[in-house]
């Protein structure tokens, strides 16, 4: 079975459109019109991305996506009413990987979703462990381990550790990052970059307050410290 | 017109009436009439109080000098007729006596005879004054001038006997008076001053109301919407203050009714057009097993949803512009760098971006999604109009100075350029100009440089168009921001 995704919105129209536009790209696309409908499907069957709309009836997209993250890495992919900072940070807080703003054309998204897919299967490091003090990286088996315990980490922010950890020490640009671990040109949104990193400083750092593995090297970008 | 286009004519209009009153009878006016009645006022009031004084003081002491020579003279008078009718009874006793008694000035008639002659003499006294005292035998006084001294002469007539004169000097009393009107002058410059003084004090007071309305209309003219009078207690000035409040909340209240519903209506139009645009790729992708009329008419569907898509995004933004809810995500870039890319990303990635002098290594602090459509909207804008490829530069803006201060990007294009009287027009929204014909085509959605103009002035910068700068015919868009070099 080829890839199968799983489209979250309320207002059949747009879904009967997007689901054709994403079958055309031979993706199987599962619809579900609410967010119980939704955690329904997902048990039954974890589908390879998600796609929600913030705006439903009942449990409205955050917490959709706050729910499927309690139990699932899947790349998840939010779709914003507005452009405006509150939802974007908090779509990408509550765990979505990247979004898109109504009206968005079917060909970003299909573009947005291929590179969610290529990110899943992380071209490795090539090494078999990375060590950075308290932090271990095997990327052969998509794990890291802080203190020898495993931390658990979304496809997309493990994808980020991995870009910082094969240039140790070296300062990675937010462009750069956005290309790299998300497909971006030169005008990707950076906030995608700082909330993701936010979030893997709460799992990788003993005090995220204070970073001691992912520094922000001001108006630069990031390091990860050897 | 757009919510905030309204806002500004509305509170431009209400500037204007304050201006062309404060021009009138507020700023000068009113401040100038409150002093000039002040002023007259105090001046009116301290001239009759003082002449009104000085008269009551003057007659009080013409009224004391005028029975204390009476009594005066009635004794002396008295002492004369006492000595003229004694034995022997000649004026040369009679002087003698008064001499005893003091009198400075006696002129006696006794016997067809005067005693007394030189300056107090008898010929100093009126005729008239004589007549009544020697033939009407009325005791009769009057005020008269002896040389430059103010006298009262008092004559009495004695039965039979003659008549007895004597002179009073004035000059004592003329002094007092002339002291106390100095005295008074005084006092009423220094009351009309005092006048002034608080004349121009109520005048800055009767003004300060005016001034802070217009100031918060100035306020309200420029964006701030929630600008608002203080409450007060004066009953005057409340109705001021409470209906300039109310007009500002009613313009407030319009304004974010109209931006709310060009928002609602953007909103509800997204829904449609994903719709819309999804339906219309997946025909796309089907586009060969069309017939041909259906492939032109497919292709006419799907630019204009694109066009479409376009315009409500630009809706959107214009409208969170009017809600002042963008908020700029500010960064530092490179321009030349900044500007190549955002060439990448236009409608036409192939032209070449030139960059003169210092502008090569000059950054900027900036949005750069933002400004990148800023570049974008210039780019379609010359497509649109200009008639071929347009070209992009990037330069120094004040080449003069010794430091970088500012650079300047352009855009320039081949079209029949944008007439003087035009030019400011052209940044309105859905402006359409007189040559209508020649820059507004079908692409003439009218947003597009509005946008821009919101964007650059939000970032500090400004915008214009001029001529090409080859002298060729055509336009040149111009963005100037601030910048800076790098050590």
């Amino acid at each position: 079975m080829g890839t199968r995704i799983l489209a979250v919105e309320d207002d059949e129209r747009i879904r009967t459109a997007v689901k054709l536009a994403l079958e055309d790209e031979g993706w199987t696309v599962e619809e579900a019109a609410s967010g119980e409908e939704a955690v329904t499907l997902f048990a039954r069957q974890p589908p390879d991305v998600v796609l929600i709309d913030i705006m439903l009836p009942g449990i409205d997209g955050f917490d959709l996506c706050r729910t499927l993250r309690r139990t699932s890495d899947v790349p998840i992919v939010m779709v914003t009413a507005r452009n405006d900072t509150h939802d974007v940070v908090a779509g990408l807080e509550a765990g979505a990987d990247d979004y898109l703003t109504k009206p968005f054309a079917p060909k970003e998204l299909s573009a947005r979703i291929r590179a969610l897919l290529r990110r899943v299967r992380p071209s490795a490091p090539g090494r078999e462990r990375l060590v950075f003090g308290d932090l271990e990286l095997i990327p052969e088996a998509g794990k890291v381990l802080r203190d020898s315990t495993e931390v658990h980490l979304t496809k997309t922010e493990f994808r980020l550790l991995c870009e910082l950890a094969e240039n140790p020490g070296k300062v990675l640009s937010r462009e750069a990052l956005l290309d790299k671990v998300w497909g971006y040109d030169y005008f990707g949104d950076g906030r995608l970059v700082d909330v993701h990193i936010r979030r893997l400083r709460t799992k990788i750092e003993a005090d995220p307050a204070a970073p001691r593995h992912v520094v922000t090297v001001r108006g630069l970008g990031y390091r990860l410290e050897t | 017109m757009s919510g905030r286009a309204v806002a500004r004519a509305a509170a431009s209009r209400v500037l204007a009436v304050l201006r062309r009153q404060s021009q009138r009878a507020v700023g000068f006016g009113l401040r100038r009439n409150v002093l000039l009645i002040f002023t007259l006022g105090s001046l009116t009031l301290s001239a009759f109080l003082a002449v009104t004084t000085y008269g009551l003081v003057r007659s009080n002491l013409t009224d004391q000098r005028d029975s204390s020579s009476r009594v005066a003279a009635y004794r002396n008078a008295q002492a004369v007729q006492n000595a003229l009718q004694g034995e022997p009874a000649t004026a040369e006793l009679a002087t003698r006596e008064l001499q005893r008694l003091n009198v400075e000035r006696p002129v006696i008639r006794y016997g067809g005879e005067w005693t007394g002659t030189g300056r107090f003499g008898f010929e100093a006294i009126p005729d008239s004054l004589q007549a009544r005292v020697l033939e009407d035998l009325t005791p009769a006084r009057m005020i008269t001038n002896v040389g430059d001294e103010t006298v009262l002469v008092v004559g009495i007539p004695l039965p039979e006997l003659g008549g007895y004169f004597e002179f009073f000097s004035m000059e004592d009393d003329n002094r007092a008076l002339s002291n106390v009107a100095l005295s008074l002058f005084l006092a009423a410059v220094i009351t009309t001053l005092l006048g002034v003084l608080l004349g121009a004090f109520a005048a800055r007071r009767a003004v300060r109301p005016v001034a802070a309305a217009a100031q918060a209309a100035k306020a309200i003219a420029g964006g701030r919407l929630d600008t608002r009078l203080d409450d007060t207690q004066d009953p005057d000035l409340g109705v001021l203050a409470s209906s300039f409040n109310d007009m500002a909340s009613a313009l407030q209240l319009r304004l974010e009714r109209d931006a709310r519903f060009a928002s609602d209506v953007s909103h509800e139009l997204r829904s449609p057009l994903m719709t819309l645009s999804a339906s219309v790729e997946v025909m796309q992708a089907r586009r060969n097993d069309l017939p041909e009329r259906a492939q032109s008419a497919l292709d006419l569907l799907s630019g204009d949803v694109a066009r479409f898509q376009g315009l409500v995004e630009d809706l959107l933004e214009i409208s969170r512009f009017d809600a002042g809810a963008i908020r700029l995500h500010l960064e530092d870039l490179l321009v030349i760098e900044f500007v190549r890319q955002a060439v990448a990303v236009s409608s036409t990635p192939s032209i070449a971006v030139a960059a003169h002098g210092r502008a090569e290594r000059a950054v900027i602090r900036g949005d750069r999604r933002r400004l990148a459509r800023v570049v974008a909207n210039l780019i379609d804008n010359a497509l649109a109009y200009g008639g071929g490829e347009p070209t992009v530069d990037v330069a120094d803006g004040a080449p003069d100075e010794p430091a970088l201060t500012h650079v300047r990007i352009a855009v320039e294009d081949h079209g029949p350029g944008v007439p003087v009287e035009e030019r400011s027009i052209i940044f309105e929204r859905f402006a359409r100009g007189v040559g209508a014909g020649q820059r507004t085509g079908s692409e003439g959605a009218g947003l597009g440089l509005a946008l821009v103009d919101e964007h650059v002035r939000m970032h500090g910068g400004r915008v214009w168009v001029d001529d090409r700068l080859d002298g060729k015919p055509g336009a040149r868009f111009v963005i100037e921001l601030m910048a800076t070099e790098p050590e």
